[in-house]
């Protein structure tokens, strides 16, 4: 599956307890707020820049994450779980999703 | 085709948000993020992508979402800001209030 197979960059924390994957454009002032919130409250999460891979890879990969939770993909787009997404970087929204007080 | 530069980019930011009456984002570590990421747009697709939004692959494709977007006009009326919150409305930076993320309405037609 096109999720798995693609390389992300793996970003190590303290804070462990959640599976955390963000998909992420490098041009993006929230993707780059979004990462460094986790940064800033130590999580262990991995992460890819969707647009510096060929754009078939990232138009399946966008595809994928459509399929699996039937939501229009935009950036960043996180991954919690495997069972759960944040869309857009709402400061509130992930930290109640990731249990930060 | 000359590459631009961020300063080049800045210009391009103040002449629009002079035009539209609207204000470029005070939050400067943030704007030069954003500046940063239309400079290396123009210098990737030859044209000012939006920073938060991925390419369709042409510049037909991505008509809608090249700087300032179609969706900023109404975005900034109903949020305060843009998509990407590079421009904002007067109103909204005098609050100084921060943007937040809000829905891509490139989805809602």
């Amino acid at each position: 599956m096109i999720l798995e197979s693609v390389q992300y960059t793996e970003v190590p924390g303290q804070r462990d307890n959640h599976a955390i994957t963000v998909y992420a454009l490098s041009t993006c002032g929230f993707c780059k707020r979004a990462l460094a919130f986790l940064n800033d409250h130590n999580f262990a999460y991995r992460y890819i820049y969707v647009d510096q891979i060929p754009l078939e890879t990232k138009n399946e990969i966008k595809e994928a994450l459509k399929n699996k939770f039937k939501v229009n993909i935009a950036f960043p787009f996180a991954v919690i779980d495997d069972t759960k997404y944040l869309v857009g970087f709402i400061e509130a929204d992930w930290k109640k999703e990731l249990g930060v007080n | 085709m000359n590459p631009k530069t961020r300063e080049d980019t800045a210009k391009f930011a103040e002449m629009v948000a002079n035009k539209q009456g609207w204000v470029v984002n005070p939050d400067t570590n943030f704007t030069t993020m954003l500046l940063d990421g239309l400079t290396t747009n123009w210098n990737r697709y030859g044209y000012y992508l939006c920073p938060c939004r991925d390419s369709d692959g042409s510049r037909e494709a991505d008509a809608a979402i090249i700087c300032p977007c179609k969706y900023s006009f109404g975005d900034i009326e109903r949020y305060g800001h843009c998509y990407c919150a590079l421009y904002l409305s007067k109103t909204f930076a005098q609050s100084g209030k921060s943007p937040e993320a809000i829905p891509d309405r490139r989805y809602e037609e």
